[in-house]
Protein backbone atom coordinates (compact mmCIF):
# COMPACT_ATOMS: atom_id res chain seq x y z
CA UNK A 1 0.00 0.00 0.00
CA UNK A 2 1.46 3.45 -1.04
CA UNK A 3 2.88 4.85 2.29
CA UNK A 4 2.74 8.48 1.28
CA UNK A 5 -1.04 8.46 -0.33
CA UNK A 6 -1.51 6.88 3.31
CA UNK A 7 -0.30 10.29 4.72
CA UNK A 8 -1.93 12.53 2.85
CA UNK A 9 -5.72 10.99 2.94
CA UNK A 10 -5.09 10.80 6.93
CA UNK A 11 -4.10 15.57 6.31
CA UNK A 12 -6.61 15.64 4.33
CA UNK A 13 -9.35 13.87 6.12
CA UNK A 14 -8.16 16.25 9.29
CA UNK A 15 -7.83 19.49 7.10
CA UNK A 16 -11.36 18.92 5.61
CA UNK A 17 -13.07 17.85 9.55
CA UNK A 18 -11.31 21.02 10.88
CA UNK A 19 -12.15 23.28 8.24
CA UNK A 20 -15.70 22.26 8.92
CA UNK A 21 -15.94 22.36 12.68
CA UNK A 22 -13.49 24.65 13.55
CA UNK A 23 -13.34 22.95 16.81
CA UNK A 24 -9.52 22.61 17.56
CA UNK A 25 -8.52 26.16 15.58
CA UNK A 26 -11.15 27.67 17.53
CA UNK A 27 -10.39 26.77 21.26
CA UNK A 28 -6.79 27.22 20.55
CA UNK A 29 -6.96 30.82 19.53
CA UNK A 30 -9.45 31.79 22.42
CA UNK A 31 -7.15 29.83 25.07
CA UNK A 32 -4.04 31.51 23.74
CA UNK A 33 -6.02 35.38 23.46
CA UNK A 34 -6.84 34.54 26.91
CA UNK A 35 -2.87 33.91 27.61
CA UNK A 36 -1.24 37.03 25.65
CA UNK A 37 -3.76 39.81 27.36
CA UNK A 38 -3.34 38.41 30.68
CA UNK A 39 0.55 38.43 30.34
CA UNK A 40 0.23 41.40 28.64
CA UNK A 41 -1.91 43.00 31.95
CA UNK A 42 0.38 41.50 34.02
CA UNK A 43 3.42 43.28 32.55
CA UNK A 44 1.94 46.64 31.47
CA UNK A 45 3.83 48.33 34.15
CA UNK A 46 6.93 46.58 33.53
CA UNK A 47 8.05 46.38 30.21
CA UNK A 48 12.04 45.54 30.96
CA UNK A 49 10.80 42.68 32.51
CA UNK A 50 8.27 41.58 29.94
CA UNK A 51 11.55 42.53 27.31
CA UNK A 52 13.64 39.84 29.61
CA UNK A 53 10.82 36.94 29.96
CA UNK A 54 9.23 37.23 26.60
CA UNK A 55 10.31 34.33 24.95
CA UNK A 56 9.22 32.28 28.03
CA UNK A 57 6.06 34.00 27.46
CA UNK A 58 6.09 33.23 24.34
CA UNK A 59 6.23 29.57 24.37
CA UNK A 60 4.30 28.88 27.31
CA UNK A 61 1.82 30.51 25.43
CA UNK A 62 2.38 27.94 21.97
CA UNK A 63 3.19 24.41 23.92
CA UNK A 64 0.05 25.12 25.96
CA UNK A 65 -2.01 26.10 22.93
CA UNK A 66 -0.88 22.92 21.21
CA UNK A 67 -1.48 20.58 24.19
CA UNK A 68 -5.48 21.78 23.27
CA UNK A 69 -4.74 21.16 19.64
CA UNK A 70 -3.25 17.41 20.50
CA UNK A 71 -6.09 16.51 23.20
CA UNK A 72 -8.31 17.51 20.39
CA UNK A 73 -6.51 15.38 17.49
CA UNK A 74 -7.43 11.37 18.80
CA UNK A 75 -10.40 12.59 20.36
CA UNK A 76 -12.00 13.03 17.07
CA UNK A 77 -11.00 9.55 16.06
CA UNK A 78 -13.31 8.35 19.21
CA UNK A 79 -16.41 9.34 17.06
CA UNK A 80 -18.87 6.18 15.66
CA UNK A 81 -14.96 4.22 16.82
CA UNK A 82 -13.84 5.27 14.16
CA UNK A 83 -10.38 4.30 15.68
CA UNK A 84 -10.89 0.40 15.53
CA UNK A 85 -10.84 1.15 11.86
CA UNK A 86 -7.83 2.39 12.08
CA UNK A 87 -6.40 0.08 14.30
CA UNK A 88 -7.66 -2.85 12.01
CA UNK A 89 -7.10 -0.75 8.27
CA UNK A 90 -3.99 -3.25 6.51
CA UNK A 91 -2.52 0.71 6.31
CA UNK A 92 0.84 1.26 7.48
CA UNK A 93 0.76 2.76 11.19
CA UNK A 94 3.73 4.83 10.84
CA UNK A 95 1.87 6.49 7.57
CA UNK A 96 -1.10 7.10 10.03
CA UNK A 97 0.98 8.75 12.69
CA UNK A 98 3.09 10.71 10.46
CA UNK A 99 -0.02 11.59 8.59
CA UNK A 100 -1.79 12.58 12.10
CA UNK A 101 1.84 13.98 13.22
CA UNK A 102 1.71 16.60 10.03
CA UNK A 103 -2.03 17.51 10.79
CA UNK A 104 -1.34 18.59 14.44
CA UNK A 105 1.58 20.60 13.29
CA UNK A 106 0.00 22.14 10.43
CA UNK A 107 -2.82 23.23 13.30
CA UNK A 108 -0.02 24.26 15.50
CA UNK A 109 1.80 26.52 13.16
CA UNK A 110 -1.54 28.01 12.17
CA UNK A 111 -2.24 29.33 15.60
CA UNK A 112 1.25 30.51 16.07
CA UNK A 113 1.59 32.76 13.09
CA UNK A 114 -1.86 34.29 14.06
CA UNK A 115 -0.79 34.96 17.20
CA UNK A 116 3.03 36.00 16.91
CA UNK A 117 1.96 39.44 15.61
CA UNK A 118 -0.11 40.06 18.34
CA UNK A 119 2.98 39.18 21.10
CA UNK A 120 4.80 41.59 18.74
CA UNK A 121 2.13 44.30 19.14
CA UNK A 122 1.67 43.87 23.00
CA UNK A 123 5.28 43.27 24.05
CA UNK A 124 6.53 45.91 21.30
CA UNK A 125 9.04 43.83 20.08
CA UNK A 126 11.35 44.62 16.96
CA UNK A 127 11.65 41.52 14.98
CA UNK A 128 12.57 42.49 11.38
CA UNK A 129 15.73 41.31 11.16
CA UNK A 130 15.51 38.27 12.54
CA UNK A 131 11.52 37.15 11.17
CA UNK A 132 13.34 34.22 9.22
CA UNK A 133 14.85 32.84 12.01
CA UNK A 134 12.11 32.88 14.39
CA UNK A 135 10.05 31.70 12.13
CA UNK A 136 12.77 28.50 11.90
CA UNK A 137 12.89 28.00 15.45
CA UNK A 138 9.07 27.99 15.76
CA UNK A 139 9.01 25.53 12.83
CA UNK A 140 11.28 23.43 14.79
CA UNK A 141 10.19 23.47 18.30
CA UNK A 142 6.41 23.02 17.03
CA UNK A 143 7.37 20.04 14.86
CA UNK A 144 9.53 18.37 18.27
CA UNK A 145 6.27 19.10 20.06
CA UNK A 146 3.90 17.18 17.50
CA UNK A 147 5.95 14.83 17.20
CA UNK A 148 6.19 13.54 21.16
CA UNK A 149 2.47 15.01 21.41
CA UNK A 150 0.60 12.93 18.23
CA UNK A 151 2.20 9.83 19.90
CA UNK A 152 1.06 10.96 23.94
CA UNK A 153 -2.75 12.09 22.22
CA UNK A 154 -2.92 8.54 20.68
CA UNK A 155 -1.60 6.73 23.95
CA UNK A 156 -4.17 8.73 26.41
CA UNK A 157 -7.20 8.94 23.99
CA UNK A 158 -8.87 5.91 25.50
CA UNK A 159 -8.36 6.30 28.94
CA UNK A 160 -10.58 8.18 31.44
CA UNK A 161 -8.35 11.07 32.11
CA UNK A 162 -6.70 12.20 29.17
CA UNK A 163 -7.20 15.62 29.49
CA UNK A 164 -5.03 14.99 33.00
CA UNK A 165 -2.93 12.78 31.36
CA UNK A 166 -2.06 14.21 27.97
CA UNK A 167 -0.14 17.12 29.79
CA UNK A 168 1.02 14.99 32.44
CA UNK A 169 3.13 12.65 30.14
CA UNK A 170 3.81 15.69 27.31
CA UNK A 171 5.13 17.89 29.55
CA UNK A 172 8.44 15.95 31.25
CA UNK A 173 9.22 14.76 27.54
CA UNK A 174 8.81 18.22 26.25
CA UNK A 175 11.15 20.11 28.49
CA UNK A 176 13.94 19.78 26.46
CA UNK A 177 12.52 21.09 23.39
CA UNK A 178 10.91 24.54 25.49
CA UNK A 179 14.40 25.04 26.92
CA UNK A 180 16.09 24.69 23.08
CA UNK A 181 12.99 26.62 21.93
CA UNK A 182 12.89 29.50 24.45
CA UNK A 183 16.89 29.96 24.60
CA UNK A 184 17.04 29.98 20.99
CA UNK A 185 14.20 32.77 20.58
CA UNK A 186 15.52 35.01 23.30
CA UNK A 187 18.58 34.78 21.03
CA UNK A 188 16.80 36.18 17.71
CA UNK A 189 14.96 38.55 19.53
CA UNK A 190 17.16 40.38 21.72
CA UNK A 191 19.67 40.67 17.96
CA UNK A 192 22.80 38.40 19.49
CA UNK A 193 24.86 36.73 16.87
CA UNK A 194 23.60 33.56 15.48
CA UNK A 195 26.77 31.42 16.78
CA UNK A 196 25.91 32.32 20.25
CA UNK A 197 22.65 30.93 20.45
CA UNK A 198 22.80 28.34 16.95
CA UNK A 199 23.75 24.81 19.35
CA UNK A 200 19.69 25.75 20.32
CA UNK A 201 19.09 25.78 16.95
CA UNK A 202 20.74 22.06 16.35
CA UNK A 203 19.40 20.50 19.68
CA UNK A 204 15.88 21.32 18.23
CA UNK A 205 16.76 19.81 15.16
CA UNK A 206 17.88 16.55 17.04
CA UNK A 207 15.12 16.93 19.56
CA UNK A 208 12.88 16.31 16.20
CA UNK A 209 14.98 13.51 14.90
CA UNK A 210 15.19 11.01 17.99
CA UNK A 211 11.24 12.15 18.86
CA UNK A 212 9.94 11.77 15.20
CA UNK A 213 11.60 8.06 15.17
CA UNK A 214 11.24 6.76 17.90
CA UNK A 215 7.26 8.15 17.61
CA UNK A 216 7.26 6.50 14.27
CA UNK A 217 8.43 3.07 15.45
CA UNK A 218 6.15 3.22 18.69
CA UNK A 219 2.73 4.74 17.06
CA UNK A 220 2.20 1.15 15.89
CA UNK A 221 2.53 -0.68 19.08
CA UNK A 222 0.08 1.90 20.91
CA UNK A 223 -2.28 2.08 17.80
CA UNK A 224 -2.79 -2.20 18.57
CA UNK A 225 -2.39 -2.17 22.15
CA UNK B 1 -10.32 -24.20 6.07
CA UNK B 2 -10.69 -20.19 5.42
CA UNK B 3 -11.24 -19.72 9.03
CA UNK B 4 -9.67 -22.03 12.12
CA UNK B 5 -9.72 -21.57 15.29
CA UNK B 6 -8.07 -23.40 18.09
CA UNK B 7 -8.24 -22.84 21.57
CA UNK B 8 -9.18 -19.36 21.78
CA UNK B 9 -9.94 -18.01 25.34
CA UNK B 10 -10.60 -14.85 26.23
CA UNK B 11 -10.70 -13.01 29.70
CA UNK B 12 -10.66 -9.98 31.11
CA UNK B 13 -9.14 -10.01 34.38
CA UNK B 14 -11.12 -12.77 36.46
CA UNK B 15 -13.99 -12.89 33.96
CA UNK B 16 -13.67 -15.89 31.68
CA UNK B 17 -15.39 -14.76 28.85
CA UNK B 18 -15.17 -17.82 26.40
CA UNK B 19 -12.71 -20.84 27.12
CA UNK B 20 -10.90 -23.49 24.44
CA UNK B 21 -12.98 -22.40 21.83
CA UNK B 22 -11.95 -24.56 18.70
CA UNK B 23 -13.67 -24.24 15.42
CA UNK B 24 -13.41 -23.82 11.50
CA UNK B 25 -15.47 -21.90 9.21
CA UNK B 26 -14.85 -22.73 5.44
CA UNK B 27 -15.24 -20.92 2.07
CA UNK B 28 -18.54 -19.50 0.63
CA UNK B 29 -20.08 -20.17 4.01
CA UNK B 30 -22.44 -17.63 6.27
CA UNK B 31 -22.01 -18.21 9.81
CA UNK B 32 -24.20 -17.42 12.00
CA UNK B 33 -23.76 -16.69 15.98
CA UNK B 34 -26.39 -16.28 18.45
CA UNK B 35 -25.79 -16.27 21.84
CA UNK B 36 -27.40 -14.33 25.22
CA UNK B 37 -26.21 -10.54 25.76
CA UNK B 38 -22.52 -11.03 27.89
CA UNK B 39 -21.94 -14.65 26.08
CA UNK B 40 -18.94 -13.21 24.60
CA UNK B 41 -20.15 -13.15 20.54
CA UNK B 42 -18.92 -9.56 20.17
CA UNK B 43 -15.87 -10.27 21.72
CA UNK B 44 -14.94 -13.34 19.59
CA UNK B 45 -15.17 -11.23 16.54
CA UNK B 46 -13.28 -8.62 17.58
CA UNK B 47 -10.30 -11.38 18.35
CA UNK B 48 -11.40 -12.36 14.89
CA UNK B 49 -10.75 -8.47 13.49
CA UNK B 50 -7.30 -8.55 15.24
CA UNK B 51 -8.65 -5.75 17.53
CA UNK B 52 -8.42 -8.04 20.80
CA UNK B 53 -5.51 -10.26 21.25
CA UNK B 54 -6.97 -14.06 22.33
CA UNK B 55 -5.54 -14.74 26.36
CA UNK B 56 -4.59 -17.93 24.84
CA UNK B 57 -5.01 -20.15 21.83
CA UNK B 58 -4.44 -19.20 18.25
CA UNK B 59 -6.50 -18.74 15.29
CA UNK B 60 -5.90 -18.19 11.27
CA UNK B 61 -7.65 -16.79 8.49
CA UNK B 62 -6.87 -17.81 4.73
CA UNK B 63 -3.97 -19.39 6.20
CA UNK B 64 -2.47 -16.61 8.09
CA UNK B 65 -1.76 -16.67 11.64
CA UNK B 66 -4.24 -13.69 13.21
CA UNK B 67 -1.54 -13.29 16.12
CA UNK B 68 1.88 -13.12 14.08
CA UNK B 69 0.58 -11.96 10.76
CA UNK B 70 -1.76 -8.95 11.34
CA UNK B 71 -1.23 -7.35 7.84
CA UNK B 72 -2.39 -10.10 5.18
CA UNK B 73 -5.30 -11.22 7.97
CA UNK B 74 -6.50 -7.78 8.00
CA UNK B 75 -5.96 -7.03 3.85
CA UNK B 76 -8.57 -9.70 4.09
CA UNK B 77 -11.30 -9.10 6.34
CA UNK B 78 -14.05 -6.09 7.22
CA UNK B 79 -15.51 -5.69 10.07
CA UNK B 80 -18.91 -4.11 10.81
CA UNK B 81 -18.75 -3.23 14.27
CA UNK B 82 -21.39 -1.29 16.25
CA UNK B 83 -20.02 1.99 15.58
CA UNK B 84 -19.95 2.72 12.38
CA UNK B 85 -16.55 4.34 12.01
CA UNK B 86 -17.63 7.09 10.61
CA UNK B 87 -16.44 10.69 10.68
CA UNK B 88 -19.44 12.95 11.24
CA UNK B 89 -17.56 16.27 9.32
CA UNK B 90 -17.34 14.32 6.39
CA UNK B 91 -19.95 13.76 3.65
CA UNK B 92 -21.16 10.10 2.86
CA UNK B 93 -18.56 10.35 -0.26
CA UNK B 94 -15.93 11.60 1.51
CA UNK B 95 -16.25 8.87 4.34
CA UNK B 96 -15.79 6.27 2.11
CA UNK B 97 -13.17 7.48 -0.29
CA UNK B 98 -11.21 7.72 3.06
CA UNK B 99 -12.14 3.85 4.22
CA UNK B 100 -11.17 2.74 0.74
CA UNK B 101 -7.86 5.03 0.96
CA UNK B 102 -6.90 2.88 4.37
CA UNK B 103 -7.47 -0.06 2.41
CA UNK B 104 -4.95 0.86 -0.73
CA UNK B 105 -8.41 1.09 -2.72
CA UNK B 106 -9.07 4.48 -4.69
CA UNK B 107 -12.42 4.01 -6.49
CA UNK B 108 -13.87 6.59 -9.07
CA UNK B 109 -16.47 9.48 -8.18
CA UNK B 110 -19.15 6.52 -10.11
CA UNK B 111 -18.07 3.86 -8.32
CA UNK B 112 -18.86 5.98 -5.03
CA UNK B 113 -22.26 6.91 -7.07
CA UNK B 114 -23.21 3.15 -8.06
CA UNK B 115 -22.27 1.67 -4.86
CA UNK B 116 -24.21 4.99 -2.81
CA UNK B 117 -27.74 3.95 -5.06
CA UNK B 118 -27.07 0.40 -4.26
CA UNK B 119 -27.97 1.46 -0.58
CA UNK B 120 -30.29 3.80 -1.45
CA UNK B 121 -27.78 6.58 0.12
CA UNK B 122 -26.68 8.18 -3.70
CA UNK B 123 -29.29 11.46 -2.78
CA UNK B 124 -27.44 11.90 0.55
CA UNK B 125 -24.18 11.83 -1.23
CA UNK B 126 -22.85 15.21 -0.18
CA UNK B 127 -24.36 14.88 3.40
CA UNK B 128 -22.40 15.24 6.55
CA UNK B 129 -22.80 11.68 7.88
CA UNK B 130 -23.18 13.62 11.38
CA UNK B 131 -26.79 14.07 10.32
CA UNK B 132 -27.41 10.72 9.38
CA UNK B 133 -29.49 8.25 11.30
CA UNK B 134 -28.26 5.11 12.68
CA UNK B 135 -29.36 3.16 9.90
CA UNK B 136 -27.90 5.18 6.92
CA UNK B 137 -24.85 5.10 9.05
CA UNK B 138 -24.92 1.04 8.53
CA UNK B 139 -26.06 1.45 5.30
CA UNK B 140 -23.23 3.88 4.83
CA UNK B 141 -20.65 1.20 6.38
CA UNK B 142 -22.26 -1.54 4.20
CA UNK B 143 -21.52 0.43 1.26
CA UNK B 144 -18.00 0.07 1.86
CA UNK B 145 -18.06 -3.48 2.19
CA UNK B 146 -19.39 -3.58 -1.85
CA UNK B 147 -16.34 -0.86 -2.61
CA UNK B 148 -14.10 -3.26 -0.60
CA UNK B 149 -15.30 -6.66 -1.63
CA UNK B 150 -13.48 -8.27 1.41
CA UNK B 151 -12.51 -11.96 1.63
CA UNK B 152 -13.92 -12.21 4.84
CA UNK B 153 -16.67 -10.11 6.35
CA UNK B 154 -17.09 -9.88 10.18
CA UNK B 155 -20.91 -8.46 11.08
CA UNK B 156 -21.70 -7.27 14.64
CA UNK B 157 -25.51 -7.28 15.10
CA UNK B 158 -25.77 -6.26 11.59
CA UNK B 159 -29.64 -5.82 11.36
CA UNK B 160 -29.48 -3.70 14.34
CA UNK B 161 -31.54 0.30 12.96
CA UNK B 162 -32.23 -0.91 9.76
CA UNK B 163 -35.33 -0.90 8.04
CA UNK B 164 -36.77 -3.69 5.64
CA UNK B 165 -35.10 -2.07 2.71
CA UNK B 166 -31.20 -2.39 4.95
CA UNK B 167 -32.12 -5.81 5.84
CA UNK B 168 -32.00 -7.06 1.98
CA UNK B 169 -29.72 -4.76 1.27
CA UNK B 170 -27.39 -6.76 4.32
CA UNK B 171 -28.89 -10.02 3.44
CA UNK B 172 -27.84 -9.54 -0.46
CA UNK B 173 -24.13 -8.70 0.10
CA UNK B 174 -24.03 -11.70 2.70
CA UNK B 175 -25.25 -13.78 -0.28
CA UNK B 176 -23.01 -12.36 -3.13
CA UNK B 177 -20.14 -12.96 -0.66
CA UNK B 178 -20.69 -16.27 0.17
CA UNK B 179 -21.09 -17.34 -3.64
CA UNK B 180 -18.04 -15.73 -4.13
CA UNK B 181 -16.92 -18.40 -1.54
CA UNK B 182 -16.31 -15.29 0.75
CA UNK B 183 -16.76 -16.03 4.46
CA UNK B 184 -19.48 -14.02 6.58
CA UNK B 185 -19.36 -14.41 10.44
CA UNK B 186 -22.44 -12.66 12.10
CA UNK B 187 -23.39 -12.26 15.63
CA UNK B 188 -27.17 -11.76 16.06
CA UNK B 189 -29.96 -11.97 18.18
CA UNK B 190 -32.20 -11.93 14.97
CA UNK B 191 -32.66 -15.82 14.44
CA UNK B 192 -35.03 -15.14 11.79
CA UNK B 193 -33.43 -13.12 9.77
CA UNK B 194 -30.13 -14.59 9.75
CA UNK B 195 -31.33 -18.38 9.35
CA UNK B 196 -32.40 -16.83 5.83
CA UNK B 197 -28.63 -16.37 4.70
CA UNK B 198 -26.58 -18.39 7.24
CA UNK B 199 -25.73 -21.84 6.37
CA UNK B 200 -24.15 -22.84 10.04
CA UNK B 201 -25.43 -21.43 12.66
CA UNK B 202 -23.90 -21.60 16.71
CA UNK B 203 -24.78 -20.90 20.18
CA UNK B 204 -22.21 -19.62 22.27
CA UNK B 205 -23.50 -20.25 25.59
CA UNK B 206 -21.48 -20.18 28.78
CA UNK B 207 -18.25 -20.30 26.84
CA UNK B 208 -19.53 -23.67 25.27
CA UNK B 209 -19.64 -23.33 21.14
CA UNK B 210 -22.44 -25.85 19.59
CA UNK B 211 -23.22 -26.15 15.80
CA UNK B 212 -26.12 -26.66 14.06
CA UNK B 213 -27.20 -26.40 10.36
CA UNK B 214 -29.99 -24.69 8.28
CA UNK B 215 -31.46 -25.06 5.78
CA UNK B 216 -29.22 -22.63 3.55
CA UNK B 217 -26.45 -25.82 4.27
CA UNK B 218 -26.54 -27.34 1.09
CA UNK B 219 -26.29 -23.73 -0.65
CA UNK B 220 -22.05 -23.99 -0.19
CA UNK B 221 -21.64 -27.33 -0.53
CA UNK B 222 -20.69 -26.31 -4.05
CA UNK B 223 -17.85 -24.09 -3.49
Amino acid sequence: MPFFRVIQWVVWKDLISELRSRETLSSMLFFALIVILVFSFSFAMDQDAAQQLIAGIIWVSFVFTGIIGLGKSFSAELQNDAIEYLQMSPAPKGAIYLGKMIGNLLFMLVVEIMLFPLFVLFFNLDIVEEIGLLLLIFFLATLGLSAVGTLFSALTVQIRAREVMLPVLLLPLAVPVMIAAVEATRGALEGQPLVIYSQWIELLTIFDIIFTVVSFWLFDLILDS
Amino acid sequence: MAIQAFQLTKSFGNYLIFEDLSFEIPKGECFALFGSNGAGKTTLLRVLATLVRPTSGRFSILDHDGLTEKEPVRQAIMFLAHGSHLYDDLNAQENLRFAMAMRGQHPSSKELKLCLDQVNLGAFAEMKTRNFSAGMKRRLALAKVILAQPQVLLLDEPYNALDEGGVEVTNHIIRDMTKRAGIVVMTTHDREKATQVAHRTGLLHQGILTFSSTDNSTAHAIF
